[in-house]
């Protein structure tokens, strides 16, 4: 009984300390910038097993979307989600190079990671109520708006007064896809292959519009003087990591690096890196950092919220 | 391997391919539509250059011979592609439907006019002097001996290269003109049925080839020249 | 004489793209013929059952227009056999997609093949006292192969072309390679520039190699032809 008491008194003894050490080294770091205290890497939990078997990362970008996925002319693929990519593999396994990626397309990256083939995919997925039913999002690591392409003579207006009538285009399976097709029910939705494709759709006046995300078609009206974007802004949602169901490790994982990224301020260095000087001032508070958090619109799903 | 058959034909969702009947049948709707207006374009093309091809009309069968070798030695793929990103450079803008039956009808053009050409060249010489032993102009003999002949000749191959065409109708989802692949592509990205539309697009592609190449046997059989010609 | 904008593409596009758009026609073709004179012998035999399941493979995968036999391939859930989770890749899906089709072109042509050699031969092998195996081995095969040489010729200038089908589940071949370049320069963020006629440039550069590689390999197999009869 009395070796019970001791015992007892002991292992408290020890939680204790264990306790008051933790305690006591957060304590001096509250009050003072947080950036400075953080160390290059942060806190980050067991890798998945699969992953650290195979010794490097598995992840799926896109490649027809700069400045977020592409491939520039020496075959090596660059952009923002890529950055982030490249970092996880740093984190992981000390290397940049730790990673093989998949190219993915609006339309094929949610089969491509359920399929298994790729460990998560980061590529340009805006959060949406229903993806959320068959994949998990990270927390969000990038936040977009919808914008209309058009050409410089179109006036646009309301959205709902503008739409009915109008050919509207954007890649399959995209938010804008879903949104096009539930609350403009007299538009013509039509999809087109690539981004790209898009931008020529509405060039060539094969369409009226193309709906997409800001970050790209800012770049793409600033750098052709036939097209605008007009000024309706609709669909803020912030994008997300993909990961598969019941990968609580995997999930674990990634919200972590996510969170750690965000408070050492690496999304707005990677946003500088991949995105033209001029367009800095306009995306910074797309980004997250320490004092922009981002968070997914849980209680009012986007791809229901029609303009009235 | 067998038991793990029988469990996935047991596990088929059939209702899978009866709720999306709607998106399916429009789909099955836009590729007949560009492949019956593809086949009929080439076979127009088809008759008038292989008929330039086997009567050697000087500076046209030249044309018609770079025409020919162009398209048979580049993938349709890369001539659809080049059609739809090219003309609007050129101020042509053409919607996508166009574009689909455009594409398709000068791949096949090419293939129908060699096609002809065979059929028109197989007939016997002395059936066309003897048109002209009966006072018929180089056109009349054409039209009244070889025309008749060598396009019978000629029907099983361009049966054939209308069987292409019509298959070759699915590439056209990736300009995105949504025929049947397209749709049954994307039914099963979104409920990851993925046997099932296979089964469905099979069924509907396979039916419509297996009965065209039914057609060319029987027509083989029936259409048979008699060999005292 | 190539313009400043376009080489880093055509560079990129020769190292990237055209290795993989060879080497999967080069599988592609190995496989079809291997598998493919297999299976055209064995439809040959007498057996009926055999001879049944082999047709039904060759009307399948020659009916199916490729891209669907490619779609179908590359969604199929992984399967587990043992401890191994088995999916195939993008590239290995179009391989296996080729080949089946490629196998199922040359078992018809090599059944054509060998029916085709006149029955005195099997008598004439037969009365010297072959045995079925060494008469197909040493007299029948043999003749039977040189008169598949045009049409093998034929069939890979066809595989070299229907690569470009891999384009659809993002391979990395000749077509790709251009049009992710294209894609690049469309869309003015990536620091490259490009005029207007950049279509016709990227695209028909991607047909005018096809066309270097394609039209050597026609010539042949129609010399080859004549040199047969």
């Amino acid at each position: 009984m009395k070796r019970l008491v001791v015992l007892t008194l002991v292992v408290g003894l020890v939680v204790a300390a264990a306790v008051a050490a933790t305690f006591g080294s957060a304590a001096p770091s509250r009050g003072l910038s947080p950036h400075a205290k953080l160390p290059p890497k942060p806190k980050l939990p067991a890798l998945p097993a699969a992953v650290k078997a195979r010794g490097k990362w598995q992840i799926g970008v896109k490649c027809d979307t700069p400045p977020f996925g592409w491939q520039d002319t020496s075959g090596k693929n660059r952009g923002y989600d890529v950055e982030v990519a490249r970092q996880f593999a740093k984190w992981a396994f000390g290397s940049t190079s730790k990673v093989d990626f998949t190219c993915v397309t609006t339309a094929s990256r949610i089969g491509t990671l359920t399929s298994g083939r790729v460990d998560i995919i980061i590529s340009t997925l805006t959060w949406t109520a229903d993806r959320e039913r068959t994949i998990d999002f990270s927390v969000p690591y990038y936040n977009a708006t919808g914008r209309l392409l058009v050409k410089n003579d179109v006036t646009v207006g309301k959205l709902n007064n503008w739409m009915p009538g109008k050919k509207i285009v954007s890649t399959s399976g995209s938010i804008y896809d879903r949104w096009t097709k539930n609350c403009f029910k007299n538009t013509s939705f039509q999809v087109v292959s690539s981004p790209a494709a898009g931008v020529l759709a509405v060039k060539n006046g094969q369409a009226d519009a193309m709906m997409y995300d800001d970050a790209f078609l800012v770049g793409v009206a600033a750098n052709d003087n036939s097209l605008k974007l007009s000024s309706n802004i609709f669909l803020k949602v912030p994008w997300g990591i993909g990961i598969r169901k019941n990968e609580a490790d995997m999930k674990r994982w990634v919200d972590a690096a996510v969170r750690g990224m965000r408070s050492r301020d690496m999304f707005w260095s990677i946003l500088k890196r991949t995105i033209p000087r001029r367009f800095w001032k306009g995306f910074k508070t797309n980004a997250p950092s320490p004092t922009i958090k981002l968070q997914y619109p849980r209680s009012d799903p986007p791809e229901n919220n029609c303009p009235s | 391997m067998f038991h793990r058959a029988v469990r996935i034909l047991a596990s088929f969702e059939w209702s899978v391919i009866w709720d999306n009947r709607g998106p399916l049948w429009d789909g099955f709707k836009s590729t007949m539509k560009a492949g019956v207006v593809g086949i009929v374009l080439a076979y127009a093309i088809g008759l008038a250059l292989g008929a330039v091809r086997a009567h050697r009309l000087p500076a046209l069968n030249q044309l018609a011979a770079t025409y020919v070798e162009l398209i048979r030695n580049t993938p349709i793929l890369v001539q659809i592609f080049f059609l739809y990103y090219g003309l609007p450079v050129l101020g042509i803008h053409l919607e996508t439907f166009t574009v689909a039956w455009l594409s398709i009808t000068i791949w096949g053009g090419a293939f129908m006019t060699e096609n002809f050409r065979a059929g028109f060249e197989a007939v016997p010489n002395r059936l066309r002097e003897a048109g002209y032993a009966l006072g018929f102009s180089p056109l009349r003999a054409f039209l009244n001996v070889t025309l008749p002949i060598g396009g019978r000749i000629a029907l099983p191959s361009t049966i054939n290269t209308a069987i292409s065409v019509l298959k070759n109708t699915s590439l056209l989802l990736l300009i995105g003109y949504p025929e049947l692949t397209y749709v049954a592509n994307n039914v099963q990205s979104n409920t990851f049925r993925t046997f099932e539309m296979f089964t469905a697009l099979a069924i509907a592609y396979l039916a419509i080839v297996w009965t065209l190449s039914a057609l060319i046997r029987f027509l083989e059989r029936r259409l048979a020249l008699p060999e005292a010609l | 004489m190539i313009p400043d904008w376009f080489r880093p593409i055509a560079e990129y596009m020769l190292r990237e793209g055209l290795p993989e758009t060879l080497r999967l026609a080069a599988i592609a073709l190995i496989a079809s013929v291997l598998v493919g004179v297999l299976l055209g012998t064995l439809m040959t035999l007498r057996f009926g059952p055999l001879r049944w399941l082999i047709r039904l493979y060759v009307e399948v995968w020659r009916g199916l227009p490729i891209l669907v036999t490619i779609l179908f391939i590359y969604w199929l859930p992984g399967y587990d056999i043992g401890p191994w989770h088995v999916q195939l890749n993008a590239y290995m899906s179009a391989a296996l997609a080729l080949s089946l089709w490629g196998s199922a072109q040359v078992a018809e042509a090599t059944r054509g093949a060998v029916q085709s050699i006149p029955k005195e031969q099997h008598e004439a092998a037969a009365a010297l006292g072959f045995g079925w195996t060494s008469r197909q081995a040493f007299v029948i095969l043999p003749q039977a192969l040189r008169r598949l040489l045009p049409p093998m010729v034929g069939l890979l200038v066809n595989i070299i072309q229907n690569t470009t089908i891999a384009f659809a589940i993002g391979v990395n071949e000749f077509l790709q390679a251009g049009t992710r370049q294209f894609e690049n320069v469309t869309s003015g963020l990536t620091g490259q520039v490009a005029p207007s006629y950049a279509p016709f440039a990227i695209f028909g550069f991607v047909a005018l190699v096809f066309f270097l590689i394609c039209f050597p390999l026609t010539r042949l197999a129609a010399y080859l032809e004549k040199r047969l009869t």
